[in-house]
């Protein structure tokens, strides 16, 4: 099944114009003003969605629908901003069963708005259930998966919505069955020069898994603290969206530009307490103090640049060709601050982009890194076309073996 | 003690693979990039170079293609953290006699030198 990232770009449009229209009905009835921070496809494992909901306290709405398109949406209000949702709805504020019927109802209009632009794109019916209220923790607001189904790639759709001047999110996650989105991806696109072999795609993101694994082994085996990959996954966005993959927050890492079949930019990149623990454990000796010293730097230098190829190398053993990289460069900034230049670069030649996206963590101390690749999409396409699905568990090379 | 030219852009390396090689062998020269590394195999002629691939300026493949061209006996382990077998392949093409990925324990470092350089 292939699928052309014309139609890639029109389905994460039309999130985005069912995320505005959410936005507004919500502003209309509130009062509160909101506006649409991120819209993006992800392909992810099932089990992995909502992961980035951490440990947060949700309340929202859970709908199924059915029609031209099947699944399920949520919307979810972090829970400390519903007593002003509610207070904005029935002036003087509302108890129990009435702030839950009001959320209910409010999750009814958004989401109605958000489903109906699909809808008319479609130029079908996409019928949805009432509205079930939920107040949940963390992913946990997000379907079961069905049984047997927890490791199955899906196609979400992900926007998340800022309330402006207050440091309260709302999500919206659409999960279409696959089958079906593929289908109606596939009918409505040109599966012409710049189609993407969309199950190549997920065999693709299966090898970025074993590639986080061995970026993960690597850090394990540099500083002797047990890592764990986490979530992998491939999304696809607007240019402008793409330094919104990364948090505000500062980052230290790595960045390297990589060439080859595919090519384009990775990133390494630590918190600030997380790139301390790190290189700290990587150092013969304690240093003092709590900056980051030139010894820490080349440190963290070193262990991106290993992670970096830990990240890419079954890429090229599996495709059989090589995928280069320059020296890694250390950055220091806001995230945003760090990917926006590699953005523009790739920019240049594209108006969407995929990104490649991974984290570690570890329970031992505090530390957690991120990994996100941006490949030029048409290298990326040619990568895709030219992968052999039956080589692609084959991700490591045995040197012994080329140096008998 | 055998003489050890020490190639890596990356100082943390460098002073990984010092600690790990002083004690039984001689370094003669560390330097960050494949013309240096070049440059100071020609002057000081050691018994092994340990090369990194992805440096500045100049990798650590077209180095040990050129170390090779002028020395043919000239023993050099690549020390890297590329693990592609096309890289692996383009490393035998340049002459090099081994190759080790990083991140290394002290006991591959040790056995991979011990196959080039036998003491």
């Amino acid at each position: 099944m292939r699928v052309d990232i014309q139609s890639l770009g029109t389905f994460n449009q039309l999130a985005h114009e069912g995320a505005t229209q959410a936005t507004e009905s919500l502003s209309q009835l509130t009062g509160i003003d909101a506006v649409v921070d991120i819209t993006k496809i992800t392909l992810m494992s099932r089990a992995d969605v909502g992961e980035e909901l951490g440990d947060d306290e949700f309340v929202g709405v859970q709908f199924d629908f059915d029609g031209a398109l099947q699944g399920q949406t949520v919307l979810v209000f972090e829970s400390g901003s519903v007593g002003t949702l509610i207070e904005a709805l029935v002036p003087g504020g509302a108890d129990g069963e009435m702030a839950r019927s009001g959320v209910a109802e409010i999750g009814n209009i958004m989401m109605s708005g958000f489903i109906d632009g699909w809808a008319d794109y479609l130029e079908a019916t996409i019928d949805h259930s009432p509205p079930q209220y939920i107040e949940r923790t963390g992913a946990d607001v997000l379907p079961e998966p069905p049984a047997n189904e927890e490791d199955e790639q899906i196609f979400v759709f992900k926007s998340s919505i800022e309330w402006v001047g207050e440091s309260v999110s709302f999500y919206i996650y659409m999960l279409p069955e696959y089958d079906p989105l593929a289908g109606l991806m596939s009918e409505l696109g040109d599966p012409g020069q710049d189609a993407i072999p969309v199950d190549k795609l997920e065999v693709f993101n299966d090898m970025t898994t074993q590639g986080t694994e061995k970026a993960a082994q690597n850090v394990e085996m540099m500083t002797g603290i047990e890592t764990t990959a986490e979530v992998t996954q491939i999304s696809f966005a607007a240019i402008e969206d793409v330094p919104k993959q990364i948090g505000t927050e500062t980052y230290v890492g790595t960045v390297v530009e990589f060439t080859g079949t595919p090519s384009g930019y990775l990133m390494v990149l630590f918190d600030e307490v997380s790139a301390r623990n790190v290189a700290d454990a990587l150092m013969p000796t304690d240093a003092e103090g709590t900056e980051l010293t030139e010894a820490h730097k080349s440190a963290i230098e070193e262990l991106g640049n290993i992670m970096t190829s830990g990240f890419v190398d079954g890429w090229a053993n599996v495709l059989q060709t090589s995928v280069e990289h320059t020296p890694p460069e250390l950055v220091h900034d806001m995230g945003r601050a760090i990917v926006d230049p590699l953005a523009a670069q790739v920019g240049q030649h594209q108006e969407h982009a995929f990104i490649i996206e991974s984290t570690m963590k570890t329970d031992e101390i505090e530390f957690q890194s991120e990994i996100h690749a941006l490949p030029n999409e048409a290298e990326l396409r040619a990568a895709l076309e030219a992968l052999d699905v039956d080589r692609a568990d084959e991700t490591e090379a045995d040197a012994e073996q080329l140096f008998k | 003690m055998p003489e050890v030219l020490i190639a890596d852009d990356s100082e943390f390396m460098r002073n990984l693979l010092r600690e790990i090689l002083e004690e039984d062998h001689t370094i003669v020269g560390e330097v960050e990039n494949g013309v240096e590394a070049v440059e100071v195999y020609k002057e000081q002629a050691p018994d092994l170079v340990m090369m990194d691939i992805v440096m500045p300026i100049r990798d650590g493949i077209e180095a040990t293609d050129d170390i090779k061209s002028s020395n043919p006996d000239a023993n050099v382990i690549m020390c890297t953290s590329v693990g592609q077998e096309e890289k692996m392949k383009e490393a035998v093409r340049a002459g090099a006699d081994g190759y080790i990925t990083k991140p290394f324990q002290k006991p591959s470092v040790i056995e991979a030198i011990e196959d080039v350089v036998p003491s």
